[in-house]
């Protein structure tokens, strides 16, 4: 009958795939080995410190990414102090804020007839000079956690959108880890993480921590 | 100076080699000499087909199907855990390291996992799936990092860099 033949083709199905990935297995399985065996005399050698490990973590005007820094500062603050640490041992932590770019020839609608009007160079001048201002205050802001406990950082400025940018200076620059806050837009936030982050896991070449704030800065 | 909490952190692994990958990363850099922390990796079994209990109509399932079946996931389980034991054992006598199995829905049992174990930190490897894939099949990573409320850590493939 019917029934008896959709389960006769099932069962063989699973058998197939049960042999399938037991031959992956084993050849993973070899494969693991010898990467367990090379692993070994790192493993030894170093069971303290690690060798130099950048971290970068991506900061904007929203709390949450400044939770994201505090949580870095506060978890692997072992692994980027600089007291302790040898010189040329030890991270090094990189603060990176992306400034969106002005785009000059954007239009600003004037009138009816919507006709542009493009930017005069004074006004470029300020929005640029704004721009400066408020990425300098973040920075300050971030480097100033970071002193307090004397970790060794670095402050980035790039300009661009902002999750292209972020990757980039991930390959660019070698970062071993990248951290990154995620804003949870409130309802809708079950379905997006935050189109940054998102965009970083899939698209970074490294390892990427995503560090959500609390229920309480949820709410903004 | 800082308080040195013990922390929970769940890794969870499947049969593929990112997983192991992100098992050996966390090892390597979230458990710095002398802190407390305790690693639990997480597997889950894919939900067993439940086709042998609706079977009516005359056609007895014998059990040897079941059986092989068990077995085959019996199996499944122990050569995923010899892998990541493979991975961690150069640790083991450093840090507390507890294994659990989990059968269902890959992305909710880690997710209720990770909240019923109250764990600190969560760490994934990711299928790499490329863009079309990922569209039509879901992942596993994502799912899990938007639904966590711990952080969430995901490991991919290092590039091979000279």
């Amino acid at each position: 009958s019917l029934l008896t033949s959709f389960t006769y083709s099932k069962k063989k199905r699973l058998l197939k795939t049960k042999q399938r990935s037991m031959a992956e297995d084993q050849g993973a399985a070899t494969a693991m080995e010898t990467t367990a065996v090379e692993k070994q005399p790192e493993a030894e050698a170093a069971p303290s410190v690690p060798k130099t490990k950048r971290m970068m973590v991506a900061i904007d005007e929203s709390d949450s990414s400044f939770y994201a820094l505090q949580w870095v500062i506060d978890h692997f603050s072992n692994l980027l102090m600089t007291t302790e640490a040898a010189e040329g041992d030890g991270g090094m932590l990189t603060v990176v804020h992306v400034q969106s770019p002005f785009h000059h020839f954007a239009a600003f609608p004037a009138g009816p007839g919507g006709a542009t009007v493009y930017a005069s160079s004074t006004m470029i001048e300020s929005v640029k000079k704004a721009q400066q201002e408020t990425s300098a205050a973040l920075l300050s802001r971030a480097l100033q956690m970071c002193r307090a406990k004397q970790i060794r950082t670095e402050t980035l400025v790039l300009e661009g959108e902002a999750k292209e940018m972020i990757c980039e200076a991930v390959e660019q620059m070698h970062v071993d880890l990248l951290v990154v806050g995620s804003r949870g837009l409130g309802k809708i936030k079950r379905a997006f993480i935050g189109s940054v982050s998102d965009y970083c896991a899939h698209h970074a070449n490294c390892p990427i921590l995503i560090v959500k704030p609390p229920k309480e800065l949820m709410t903004k | 100076m800082e308080e040195t909490k013990e922390r929970k952190i769940v890794v969870a692994v499947d049969e593929s080699e990112e997983s192991m990958e992100a098992l050996s990363w966390s090892l390597d850099n979230l458990f710095p000499y002398g802190s407390n922390n305790t690693l639990i990796l997480l597997y889950v079994k894919p939900p067993l087909p439940v086709y042998s209990s609706i079977d009516a109509a005359g056609f007895i399932v014998t059990g040897d199907p079941v059986a092989a079946l068990m077995k085959y996931e019996h199996e499944l389980v122990e050569s995923v855990m010899a892998r990541s034991r493979t991975v961690y054992q150069d640790f083991e006598s450093e840090i507390n390291i507890e294994r659990r199995v989990g059968r269902g829905d890959a992305k909710e049992v880690i997710c209720n996992a990770v909240q019923k174990l109250k764990a600190d930190m969560l760490v994934m490897g990711t299928h790499d799936y490329g863009f079309f894939k990922r569209a039509l099949l879901g992942s596993v990573s994502e799912y899990c990092a938007k639904r966590v409320r711990c952080p969430v850590i995901i490991v991919k493939k290092q590039p091979q860099d000279n």
